[in-house]
């Protein structure tokens, strides 16, 4: 009734909408039009944005770490000319602002690089119709040593000091000290070439002096008096003429390694070494810098730190000598630690860095700047001008020639980074004072004279070495359980346990660093045998079990339905380890015996044996520890994922299977496990990514010294963990800086290439099983 | 025939010890996810039940004695077997580090005489040089009265006298830090105004003389209002001195102490279950409240669980709206082809580049670009002191949201992507335009989702460390980054973190073996939150997998 009332009512309009709809009604209102054109333009920038924003990490660390591979960039400024001409010697201050040099005749010259203008000129003290003939400079410490044409020699010594003015710029004051000329034993002729060592306590000069026509080697040391009022002045201490022990003539003299050291080049293309040792220079080492090189030697200088000598030959051949212990006498003594490219012409002249190992060698064609560490040339250019003269600038960032007409040619020189380079990172490096080439990393260290040693293998190998031990015991556990759970378990207890196990791997590393270091550590260190015996308890109890339990008769099997094993396991677990734990003694004394270096009796103590076994040390934080704490990290993950890829084996494979009469175990072991192979391979990937990145485990419970072994009971130092410890007092932009992102950059590619490839293989393995079911 | 029929029929399946082995692979994995939160747990929360207090007296020979004295007081802390000689040890912790010069004291058992819980022994905190373990002797009070222990009321004086120390030292933390702390800031200002000025007269700018004169005028009376509040505060520190403890050790010596050394005390031997379960409360209840004192070891973590908490409050602001648009992006509008597929595949493996990583970027990018910059436009008045370039809460928690974006966006994919087709169609069909649909249908269907990928991404911003050492965090902060000093939100601040100060705690203090019961109980709150916040996520996931499962199309 109701329903044709509506009819014949409404029919008449409902046909006239249908037949004219109203266009009004399907409309969209403009605002909505509007919001979602917004909306879509808004969510496109937004979501690109964020998704680059992301991926702008990468890029971010990789242009952190470019200027690392950089060469030096050098470039010519404005000239100044002095009107100075064939000056002998040429220093600055620590900013370059107000550089002297010195005439043969005695001028000493500042130049105000501000103005470029010579700002003063005053006359060095020489002693009457005195010529200089050598010069000695130690840019550090601004000390000078000239060497005069009539057997004197003279100490000075430039005092630089800032001072501001009232606006608050700064300027450059100098003042120039000089001490009475003094002589060596051998004092009647001129001294043709001269050594300088100047420290707080000590100075040491040597020169080569030509007396009755013979080139005699003097060696003069003061040393600094002390008095109630502190120190006083130099006194002269002792004095010695070498020349007798050498067999040639003295071509050229240099102070090495503390004033312990001195090194004389004769004309037979060889070097003598002279040692100080109570008191009297004996000749330790006479060697040929090019043995098998009958060319001229054309310099011989040393690098910063005084322990380093390069030599050029005319050949262009260029080597570096270091000071190692070496002989049989365990003495330290020079030997030929690196080969850098040819410098054809052989070098003149040589300047080098008074901040880093580098060094500035040229003649009248050619001049380049080498590095001594990684052997690697930074810079290299034709001159267009010969220069005389060459320094590197206290800051490292210029370099000023000066050259015979006295025209002072600087160029700017810009490279932050001169200690970086592929070698310095990948390649064994022999540095300063090792016997042999080695992987270093020691980024900082007491004295100015300290070679950074960047090597990130020792790292690398560090963080696999954690990722190996971890994974040795995660792997297994985790495997195990995940084959139990998705194919034995019940159903019901699986819903419990597997988000238990899960929650595991979101411990804050913190925690686990923490229990590692402070907890496990200790037990593990006083009970290793213990700990042994119980990893090889537990799998031996579990399936000496499984195969007893086989043996009964069914009607007691039944009496634990499948699917429950491994509750009647979790008494059983704890009843094993107890019962290895006290047993550990045992052990202790049956296999780990070893003599007692103090009493000569038999003890049994592992720690003691393993270092006699293996030769190293047993420490504390070692390598076990990291492995089992991080393998806690570690397990949830492998586990989750794994278990995930063998319950993605399709049902239909495995009732097959068992239908067909083979065991459960068999099942397992030739269907699933085969078939889930990718999941579980990529689930160990997943691990190996986590683990390999593990920071706060490391930082706590290893020593964290970057050693290069894979010792088990040895600790390590992974690239996130130096990072962690570095990082902070690192200088914003300086090389350690740069070396610790391309350490984050080496994480980075890593682990994303590990995730890759296992979550492309995970998908490949969905894929294929889509298609199954 | 026969043998091969039996081994069709057998009832003793192949590889049934295997199977053996990978349930203890499992009961392992159990057993270490149970032993390991266990031990957190136990020793987390036993660190606030108030223990009773041994004393020993040991034998005329033996080495462990404090100087002439044979009787030594002490918790035991651990009772152990040396491994070397069999005997067994315990380690007691004595307190009274001023006056026997360490905490800690391992006695051989051997060495015994006698064990007793003496009744009255008082276990006191103080101020500095850890906790003290004494017999009270007497107290005298301000007016000079001397109560002894013999008199009723001493206990009740004694109480007293402690109330009101803590009292008087809230008024002075009150007066230091907030009074004083505020004039402080506004000489600050000021001085910084005043410089100005200067420089400006040193160019030879005009500056009218008004407006440096009331610069001088304010300072001068900031500087009265010091000396007050400075003077008051002397007053308050001086009645904190006042009132005496004498206290015998269990070792003999006869101490003295000014009340004002200690923070509370109670008597572990004499107090009931109920009294212990109330002390117990109330010491948890100062752990989660107080700041802490004696570098980390003793107080509170109150700094640490705030900052934890604003840290995952600022990134859980920064990583949804993010993590949402970039998923709604991927999902929703993106062409899926390829190159969406690949992106998505390097999203979610960005989740597994460690996070050391990310502090190093966001060292390098926020801190020492984007904060130099902010510091060079807009506070360059103080440079060279860094405001923002330098690490501070607002660049760790922007370094954990780049962290946790990745979790964020994936877990969104995944609720975004089980939003059943049918209902978008259902929307579309009626008219409503895509965005309708994402904004009414699509967004409040997956809103568990997204909720579950908060939950994730801010229990793991709880739990992490490594790269807040980079980029901020700190062992103890002098202010909190949220206070009531105007802008109210100082971003810019350190701040304190839980798991660092487990770290820090852990190996950096003076003292590990007096910090442990410390270490613990943090651990065990970080574990609690992280487990509360985990447990969270899978419930949701849960409820959701359930709801959509029986509403799937």
């Amino acid at each position: 009734m109701a329903e044709d009332n509506l009819q014949n009512t409404d029919s008449g309009n409902l046909r006239n909408r249908l037949r004219v709809p109203d266009p009004q009604r399907f409309r969209v209102s403009r605002g909505t039009l509007r919001i979602d054109a917004f909306m879509t333009k808004f969510i496109f920038v937004g979501g690109l944005s964020v998704i680059l924003a992301i991926f702008g990490i990468f890029f971010f660390i990789l242009a952190e770490i470019i200027p690392l591979f950089k060469g030096a960039e050098v470039e010519p400024l404005d000239p100044v000319t002095t009107g100075i001409e064939n000056p002998v010697l040429m220093g600055s201050d620590e900013w370059t602002e107000l550089p002297f040099l010195v005439s043969a005749e005695g001028e000493l010259t500042f130049i105000d690089l501000n103005t470029n203008n010579p700002a003063k000129t005053e006359p060095v003290p020489l002693p009457s119709d005195g010529h200089i003939q050598s010069a000695a400079y130690i840019q550090e410490e601004q000390g000078i040593a000239l060497g005069l044409d009539n057997g004197f020699y003279l100490f000075g010594k430039i005092h630089y000091r800032p001072e501001f003015q009232a606006d608050g710029t700064r300027t450059i004051q100098a003042t120039a000290d000089w001490d009475a000329p003094a002589t060596f034993l051998a004092k009647d002729g001129p001294i043709s070439d001269i050594s300088l060592y100047t420290s707080p306590e000590r100075k040491t000069v040597a020169g080569i002096v030509t007396d009755a026509d013979a080139k005699r080697v003097q060696v003069n040391s003061y040393i600094q008096k002390r008095s109630l009022f502190g120190a006083s002045g130099f006194k002269l201490d002792n004095q010695w003429d070498l020349s007798d022990q050498l067999p040639a003539i003295p071509l050229q003299i240099l102070i090495g390694a503390n004033a312990t050291a001195l090194v004389v080049r004769t004309s037979d293309e060889s070097v003598h070494y002279f040692n100080l040792a109570d008191g009297n220079w004996e000749l330790r080492q006479t060697f040929k810098p090019f043995p098998n090189d009958s060319a001229m030697v054309t310099s011989m200088d040393f690098i910063k730190g005084n322990v380093s000598l390069s030599f050029t030959n005319s050949a262009g051949n260029h080597v570096i000598y270091s000071l190692y212990r070496s002989d049989e006498a365990g003495r330290r003594i020079f030997g030929q630690t690196k080969t850098f490219e040819t410098f054809p012409g052989g070098a003149e002249y040589f300047a080098r860095s008074a901040r880093n190992k580098a060094f500035l060698i040229g003649n009248t064609e050619r001049i380049s700047l080498r590095y001594s560490t990684t052997a690697d040339v930074r810079w290299e250019s034709d001159l267009p001008t010969p220069l005389e003269k060459i320094l590197i600038s206290g800051k490292f960032d210029q370099i000023l020639g000066v050259d015979a007409n006295g025209t002072l040619h600087r160029y700017s020189l810009a490279d932050p980074h001169p200690e970086a380079g592929f070698r310095a990172f990948f390649s064994k490096i022999w540095y300063e004072g090792q016997d042999s080439p080695q992987y270093l990393w020691q980024s900082t260290g007491g004295s100015d004279d300290f070679e950074p040693k960047l090597s990130l293998i020792p790292l690398i190998v560090g963080s696999f070495k954690g990722t190996v031990y971890a994974l040795l015991f995660a792997v297994p556990i985790a495997l195990l359980a995940a084959i139990y759970t998705s194919q034995f378990l019940n159903p019901g207890l699986k819903r419990v346990i597997k988000p238990g196990i899960e929650i595991m791997a979101s411990l804050p590393s913190v925690v686990l660093g923490f229990l590692a270091a402070l907890w496990l550590a200790p037990i593990i260190e006083d009970r290793i045998p213990s700990v042994l015996t119980i990893c090889l308890a537990i799998p031996a109890s579990a399936m000496l079990i499984g195969y007893l339990w086989n043996l009964l008769p069914i009607r007691i099997r039944i009496l634990i339905p499948k699917g429950w094993e491994f509750v009647i396991f979790l008494p059983t677990i704890v009843l094993v380890s107890v019962l290895a734990w006290k047993a550990g003694p045992l052990v202790e004394s049956l296999f780990f015996n070893v003599t007692d270096p103090v009493t000569g009796e038999q003890i049994a103590d592992f720690r003691l044996w393993w270092e006699a076994w293996t030769g190293n040390q047993f420490q504390q934080r070692n390598s076990l520890v990291v492995g089992f704490m991080m393998g806690f990290a570690v397990i949830p993950i492998i586990y989750t994922i794994a278990e995930d890829a063998l319950s993605a084996v399709p049902p239909s494979l495995t009732s097959g299977s068992l239908a067909l009469g083979a065991s459960r175990w068999q099942t397992t072991a030739r269907l699933v496990l085969p078939t889930a192979s990718a999941g579980i391979f990529s689930a160990c990937m997943i691990g190996l990514g986590r683990a390999v990145g593990e920071t706060m485990i490391v930082v706590m419970a290893t020593g964290n010294t970057p050693i290069m072994d894979m010792d088990i009971f040895s600790g390590m130092r992974t690239l996130s963990a130096n990072i962690a410890v570095e990082l902070p007092e690192a200088p914003h932009g300086g090389t350690l800086y740069r070396t610790l992102f391309l350490g984050a950059f080496v994480l980075f590619v890593l682990t994303f290439l590990v995730n890759t490839v296992a979550e492309t293989l995970r998908h490949r393995l969905r894929d294929k099983y889509k298609v199954i079911n | 025939m026969d043998s091969k029929d039996s081994k069709l029929h057998s009832d003793r399946p192949k590889g049934e010890s295997l199977v053996w082995l990978c349930s203890a692979g499992l009961a392992l994995g159990v057993l270490m996810v149970v032993s390991l939160l266990g031990l957190i747990f136990w020793e987390g929360i036993t660190v606030f039940w108030p223990k009773s207090v041994v004393q020993i007296t040991l034998k005329e020979n033996s080495q462990a004695k404090l100087g002439q004295e044979r009787t030594i007081a002490g918790v035991v802390v651990k009772k152990q077997r040396n491994s070397r000689n069999g005997t067994e040890e315990w380690q007691l912790l004595t307190g009274n580090k001023d006056a026997y010069g360490a905490m800690f004291k391992y006695v051989d058992t051997a060495d015994f005489v006698s064990v007793e819980n003496p009744e009255g022994i008082v276990v006191a905190e103080r101020m500095e040089y850890g906790n003290s373990i004494f017999f009270p002797v007497a107290y005298t009070k301000h007016t000079g009265e001397r109560v002894t222990i013999g008199d009723p009321r001493f206990w009740d004086t004694f109480s007293q006298g402690i109330d009101e120390v803590r009292q008087r030292y809230k008024a002075i933390t009150d007066l230091e830090k907030n009074k004083i702390g505020r004039i402080n800031r506004q000489v600050n200002a000021l001085t910084i105004a005043k410089r100005n000025y200067e420089r400006q007269l040193a160019e030879g700018e005009h500056v009218p003389d008004d407006e440096i004169r009331q610069v001088e005028e304010k300072l001068a009376a900031l500087q009265k209002a010091f000396e007050e509040l400075a003077a008051k505060a002397r007053e308050l520190r001086h009645l904190q001195e006042v009132e005496m403890l004498e206290y015998r050790l269990s070792s003999g010596q006869i101490r003295q102490q000014p009340s004002g050394d200690f923070v509370g005390f109670h008597r572990p031997n004499d107090m009931g279950l109920l009294q212990k379960a109330g002390y117990f409360l109330h010491h948890i209840w100062s752990f989660l409240t107080e700041r802490p004192r004696e570098a980390n070891t003793e107080g509170g973590i109150f700094p640490a669980i705030f900052g934890t908490f604003v840290m995952t409050v600022l990134m859980s602001a920064a990583v949804v709206p993010f993590g949402v648009i970039a998923a709604i992006y991927l999902r929703e509008y993106a062409h899926q082809g390829h190159f969406v597929r690949s992106v998505r595949i390097a999203v979610n493996n960005l989740a597994g580049v460690p996070s050391i990583v990310y502090g190093v970027f966001g060292l390098g990018f926020f801190v020492y670009i984007v904060g130099s910059s902010i510091d060079q436009l807009f506070f360059s008045d103080r440079l060279p002191t860094a405001t923002f370039g330098t690490g501070g809460i607002l660049w760790a928690s922007l370094t954990l949201a780049l962290m946790t974006v990745p979790v964020v966006i994936v877990a969104t994919e995944e609720a975004l992507a089980a939003v059943p087709r049918g209902a978008r169609e259902a929307s579309l069909a009626c008219g409503a335009s895509k965005w309708q649909t994402i904004q009414r249908i699509v967004l409040p269907a997956s809103a568990p989702g997204i909720l579950t990928g908060l939950i994730l991404a801010m229990a793991r911003g709880a739990g992490e460390v490594a790269p807040l050492m980079i980029v901020g965090v700190v062992k103890l902060a002098p202010s909190l980054p949220v206070d009531g000093v105007f802008p109210f939100f100082h971003l810019e601040r350190k701040f304190m973190h839980l798991g660092f100060h487990i770290y820090d705690l852990g190996f950096q203090s003076p003292d590990s073996e007096a910090a442990r019961p410390m270490v613990f109980a943090t651990t065990f709150l970080l574990i609690i939150l992280v487990v509360v916040l985990n447990l969270g996520a899978v419930l949701i996931r849960n409820h959701l997998r359930k709801k959509y499962a029986t509403g799937a199309f």
